[in-house]
């Protein structure tokens, strides 16, 4: 092959030569490559180098001195791809998978160094050989650096050409070992863990409680100052990180640079994410974001600091980032034990490691947020970290599309009630205005929740219960989460009074100096089309109410559900009802809360009239403690006294009371009449509260009930069995309701219900003493027997939805006409219309969703026809 | 079998014991108030005049005082006097 190649290369100067100098050339050139031959396999023999020398020295006089330098330049490379290369690659050869004993990555990486020194020695005789020659006519160092570096190339091409597939994978599990390994010396037992408590520690771990957790970051942080390792430990991290780095270097040396770089970069994420994810786990008590930074100090940076160091990168770095001085230099929070100023590298390196584990552990977060909200006052901890973690990288909006998707897939849906889809919604508000205090992604997060609850005909009643009374309605949900908003009227009463709800400009220049310098700008995620003049206030009721859309119709609600409650007060106690309503009346404003507080008034003057009135009535049927058994003392009586155009509709009902009861009502009256002239009192006789105790020869039980419970049992203390046709008549109710109301007393057991006659016509009877072995199980007038009655269902007071039909049905008519006039009409222009002439008594102010449910009540009712968006008459 | 009573609650409404069911001078309900008051009831009783008619105290007040000769009834226009 040398031959071949020699005989093609010197035919073109043949002409020129003598046949001497041929003879010459011939005869240097057959020496050269023989002395290259047995220089390169020789196996380390040097000894044929001077005759090496002569023969380059003879060859150059030629001329040929390019020929011969890329002779033995291939000559080199054929030998390394022989000896080395293929030699190394053999190694690994029989490690199909990536798990490559340590010891036999050394002795490759030994071995294939060992050669191509040896072969950079042959190199440089080369060199010296053609230095010798020329006497210094060429720079000598750059052509020794040239030649070098077209060495290096060849050696890293026969490399990468030979390259097995798997090569990559088996460093990046080499330096995963081996960091590993550091690990566990550097960031595992700490040294006074091993004399006590070595043992337990590791069960300790996964429910290690806050406590814990800081000391041991402190720890790992007191360590790295002290450098308190024990002395063999530190010597053993000092051989481990001195292995590695020279295995680095090696590699580096054979051209590997960019690929070791990678394996060990990648190496080190992969293991900072493990740990990451191991330390985080799914406790959000606690806060794990200080530990994972003081283990990036313990393992992963201390490694980089040996390595680089090692590698003596750092020094080259020092002197110049002590000149530049860089933004990344300056980073004052962090310790590096061992050395002063950190070098560049590393300080790039901890940043790319800070940030990664931010990213993790922020990705870790997000994808949890729903579950961390859903234990949100717990929680908190794990949302300070999300809140660093995001202030860090700024990925906000992965925040905002992952929640978002998780509220869609899991909360939003037809089954989860209509309570928890507001406590988890207020339980975000909380957490997302700890990590965004301005509101942005709250807003970009509320809106689908506000969407869902808007279309659930329960959601209004699910606010005002959340907003009145503390258990939030739902007796599942512990009582903290259900005060909530009940606590949120309170802590936000001193934030309201001078930012009021309903006028938002502020006569007071001082106060709207203090708004200007509060003022801060929008996030750059804030979407500009939403209007930020005002700054977003992230005010939880105003978020609720927000879902409703307008606060009329809270208060409405409200007010209902206030005058269900006070119409069922037996005493006159309201201080709780108060206390609420002056809360509420700071935020929906005095005026929308009038009439609330009318009633309130109302129950306040009827304690005092009621107490007037008995003191000074004069009872009329003194006579009638002479009817024995059946007189009722004026003193058992009480009486709430309510000013009905203030109060929502009030369903009464025709009720016969009692006769001694009647009589009272109408003593009662007269006394109002003579005190309050010219008003009177109309009663409503089967709205109350009535507390009474059944008697039995045996045993008295006690009963807290309506006044039409009270009606029917009473007319069995004469008679013992009634039909139900003939007790409705004699209490006055229609037969269906007697039937319905009744039941109360027969599931109690009082009363027992049989098939009379006729077929319509029920007989009930009293079930005298035989009760005992029933429900109430014979305690006597103990408190369980204090049974409230319930409604079943059928409240006093009409609900919204029944008042908005009643409402509506004004305009029945007008929407009857205005459709025989056009034909057809769609919904708006409806609207619009009846907005445009409803101008007087009653004003026209539904909403557009309320007439949109009377028409289809309408046309549920074959009044009206719809098709394709338009209401046509029904013909 | 026998029931004691030993509370009965009861619920009624009061209303003006007047012919007409709105005050003439600010068309509200006698029942409700005046637009001047904010609590009905006593705080904003009814008068009635010689001529039988009632009003809203405040409103028939406010009638009174801007006339400047004698008052008359905004109802029948009758001079207008207190009901004794």
């Amino acid at each position: 092959m040398a031959d071949s190649i020699s005989s093609v290369c010197n035919l073109a100067i043949l002409e020129k030569l003598s046949d001497g100098s041929i003879e010459e050339i011939l005869e240097s050139y057959n020496g050269f490559c023989a002395a290259t031959d047995t220089l390169l396999n020789g196996a380390g023999d040097l000894s044929v180098g001077p005759q090496f020398v002569s023969h380059v020295h003879g060859l150059c006089k030629h001329g040929l001195e390019s020929l011969l330098r890329d002779h033995f330049l291939d000559a080199l490379e054929r030998t390394f791809e022989k000896n080395g290369a293929l030699k190394f690659w053999r190694h690994f050869e029989a490690y199909d998978d990536v798990s490559v004993e340590e010891e036999v990555f050394y002795n490759a990486l030994e071995e294939i160094s060992l050669e191509k020194q040896y072969q950079e020695k042959c190199l440089l005789i080369l060199v010296h050989a053609l230095q010798s020659y020329n006497h210094g006519s060429h720079d000598s160092n750059d052509y020794r650096v040239e030649l070098f570096a077209k060495y290096q190339m060849s050696v890293s091409s026969v490399l990468m050409a030979t390259l097995p597939r798997h090569f990559p994978e088996i460093l990046h599990w080499y330096f995963k070992g081996r960091l590993e390994e550091l690990s566990t010396i550097m960031g595992g037992d700490f040294p006074h863990d091993d004399d006590e408590d070595d043992d337990d520690d590791d069960d300790d771990k996964d429910d290690m409680d806050l406590d814990d957790k800081c000391k041991v970051s402190y720890r790992s942080g007191q360590m790295e100052i002290d450098e308190c390792y024990p002395q063999g430990r530190f010597l053993d991290n000092n051989k481990l990180v001195n292995n590695i780095g020279k295995v680095v270097r090696d590699l580096r040396s054979l051209g590997f640079t960019s690929m070791t770089e990678d394996a060990y970069a990648s190496a080190i994420f992969l293991f900072l994410k493990a740990k990451v994810h191991d330390l985080a786990g799914d406790d959000y008590r606690i806060s794990v974001l200080e530990s994972i930074k003081g283990w990036i100090q313990a393992v992963p940076l201390q490694f980089l600091h040996a390595l680089l160091a090692y590698l003596g990168d750092s020094v080259s770095y020092d002197s110049v980032s002590s000149g530049l001085k860089s933004p990344l230099a300056s980073c004052p929070s962090t310790f590096y034990p061992g050395i002063d100023t950190p070098s560049e590298g590393l300080v790039r390196w901890q940043l790319r490691l800070e940030y990664f584990a931010y990213e993790t552990l922020q990705d870790l977060r997000i994808t949890k947020l729903f579950e961390i909200i859903v234990d949100y006052p717990d929680s908190s901890p794990a949302i300070e970290d999300l809140k660093q973690c995001l202030e860090y990288t700024g990925q906000h909006s992965k925040l905002v599309e992952s929640f978002i998707s998780a509220l869609r897939y899991r909360l939003l849906t037809a089954g989860a009630s209509t309570n928890d889809i507001l406590h988890q919604y207020v339980s975000t508000i909380k957490a997302l205005r700890t990590i965004d205090p301005a509101g942005v992604f709250l807003e970009a997060v509320g809106e689908p929740i506000r969407d869902y609850l808007r279309g659930r005909k329960d959601t209004i009643k699910c606010i005002v219960t959340m907003l009145t009374d503390g258990t939030g309605g739902n007796p599942n949900v512990s009582g903290n989460t259900g005060d909530s908003l009940l606590e949120e009227l309170n802590r936000d009463e001193e934030n309201q009074e001078n930012a009021g709800l309903d006028d938002d400009f502020h006569t007071d220049d001082k106060q709207a100096w203090i708004n200007a310098s509060r003022w801060e700008p929008d996030p750059v995620e804030a979407d500009p089309l939403k209007g930020s003049r005002n700054r977003r206030k992230v005010d939880i009721l105003g978020m609720i109410v927000g879902i409703i859309g307008s606060k009329d119709q809270l208060v409405n609600e409200y007010r209902v559900m206030l005058a269900e409650k006070l119409l069922n007060k037996s005493d006159y106690d309201i201080d709780t009802e108060i206390r609420t309503l002056e809360l509420l009346k700071i935020h929906f404003g005095e005026s929308s809360m009038q009439k609330c507080e009318i009633m309130l008034n109302d129950l306040i003057d009827s304690k005092r009239t009621n107490g007037n009135i008995k003191a000074t009535i004069t009872q009329t049927s003194q006579a009638g403690s002479e009817l024995g058994d059946n007189w009722v003392s004026m003193d058992v009586f009480d009486a709430t006294i309510i000013s009905s155009n203030f109060w929502p509709q009030i369903q009464d009902e025709s009720l016969n009371v009692p006769g001694p009861v009647d009589q009272l009502l109408s003593d009662y009256a007269k006394r109002f009449n003579e005190i309050k002239t010219p008003r009177k009192l109309l009663w409503k006789k089967s709205l109350g509260t009535v507390k009474l105790e059944l008697q039995f020869e045996d045993r008295a039980v006690q009963f807290v009930v309506a006044p039409v419970h009270a009606a029917i049992i009473m007319q069995f203390q004469d008679q013992t069995s009634w039909t139900s046709k003939n007790l409705a008549a004699a209490i006055g109710v229609p037969t269906d309701m007697l039937n319905r109301r009744i039941n109360f007393w027969i599931s109690k057991g009082i009363l027992a219900e049989s098939l009379g006659a006729d077929s319509e016509d029920h007989v009930f009877t009293l079930m005298e003493g035989m009760v005992d072995s029933g429900k109430n199980g014979g305690t006597n007038g103990s408190i369980e027997d204090l049974i409230v009655a319930d409604e079943e269902g059928e409240s006093s007071v009409a609900s919204v939805e029944d008042q908005l039909r009643k409402e509506m049905t004004v305009y029945e008519k007008f929407i009857l006409g205005m459709l025989t006039n056009f034909g057809s009409m769609a919904l708006d222009r409806i609207h619009n219309t009846l907005k445009m002439f409803c101008i007087a008594d009653p004003p026209y102010d539904k909403t557009l969703q309320q007439l949109q449910s009377f028409l289809t009540g309408l046309v549920s009712e074959e009044k009206l026809e719809l098709r394709d968006g338009m209401y046509f008459l029904k013909k | 079998m026998k029931v004691n009573i030993l509370q009965w609650h009861a619920v009624a409404s009061w209303t003006w014991d007047a012919q007409d069911e709105t005050c003439g001078i600010c068309r509200m309900a006698f029942d409700g108030c005046c637009p001047d008051c904010k609590l009905p009831g006593d705080d904003c009783p009814l008068i009635w005049g010689a001529c039988n008619h009632a009003f809203h105290l405040h409103c028939i007040l406010k009638w009174v005082n801007s006339q400047t000769s004698q008052a008359h009834c905004p109802m029948c226009r009758r001079e207008w006097h207190f009901k004794g």
